[in-house]
């Protein structure tokens, strides 16, 4: 049995520590200096974060109707 | 302050899209907006012109969407049995990453892809994907900001929940806008 902890608790703990703001532990970091692909993970989460944070807001345009209703919420007042 | 009259047409849109990806419903983003515009109108004496009228309106905005989530956490408690399910076993085979699921190289210059409009909506489609408390642990710890012990209070789940909820979340965006955004080619 591997004392290093596996991919699967390696993805869960970076996830954990994005939140916890605590350094990676060192087997956490052994692993990471040995698997290309955790590494990614790591990198991957920082940027999905870093994208929901500042990208531009997109989407539907309010519709004439749903307008048309929030101005008579706004006249009734 | 400029006349009430005018907002809607100045600020409906940008307000109806940021509520609109947040609780992932149109009828319910118009309801927060009409909330919103009339909390405006009966505090407007409280604006101090600090910011722009749109960032101040936004400021209300938020709360009225955390006020929404909080409302339905109560109405509806989430159990850790109704999530969906482990995605160790969607994920991983065995200790590693499954042959399907290994997160791939997403090449070069990620960072500017992850600023674009394309970004938000291929991050849009794939929080559609997720189960509404996955989405919404995403939405409030990323996207709005809140340390984790507010966003679980906000969700109505102890704080060991939300750590499993942001993992899947994560997990599952991951996958996803890699292959819509990052790394289309290689799915």
């Amino acid at each position: 049995m591997s004392l290093l902890p596996s991919c699967r608790e390696v993805s869960r703990l970076l996830s954990e520590a994005l939140d916890s703001g605590r350094p990676l532990g060192l087997h956490v970091r052994i692993h990471l200096g040995v698997c290309e692909v955790c590494r990614r993970v790591l990198a991957q989460f920082a940027l999905i974060r870093h994208g929901a944070a500042r990208a531009p807001e997109g989407g539907p345009d309010l519709s004439p109707e749903a307008k048309a209703r929030l101005r008579r919420s706004l006249d009734g007042r | 302050m400029t006349d009430p009259n005018t907002w809607v047409d100045a600020y409906g849109t940008r307000l109806f899209r940021y509520a609109l990806s947040r609780v992932r419903d149109e009828s319910s983003a118009e309801d927060l907006i009409q909330d919103t515009f009339l909390t405006a109108l009966k505090s407007r004496d409280r604006f101090k012109g600090d910011s722009s009228e749109l960032t101040w309106m936004t400021g209300i905005l938020r709360n009225k969407i955390f006020e929404f989530y909080r409302r339905q956490a109560k109405d509806v408690p989430l159990l850790p049995s109704d999530e969906e399910s482990d995605p160790q076993n969607e994920f991983f085979d065995g200790r590693h990453w499954s042959a399907s699921s290994a997160p791939r190289d997403w090449g070069g210059e990620p960072a500017r892809k992850a600023e674009t409009a394309e970004f938000s909506a291929a991050l849009r489609r794939c929080l559609d994907a997720l189960s509404e408390n996955v989405a919404r642990a995403f939405i409030l710890r990323e996207m709005e900001g809140l340390a984790p012990k507010d966003a679980a209070e906000a969700l109505g789940v102890p704080p060991g929940h939300l750590a499993v909820l942001l993992y899947r979340a994560r997990l599952r965006l991951r996958r996803c806008l890699e292959r819509s955004h990052f790394a289309p080619e290689a799915a």
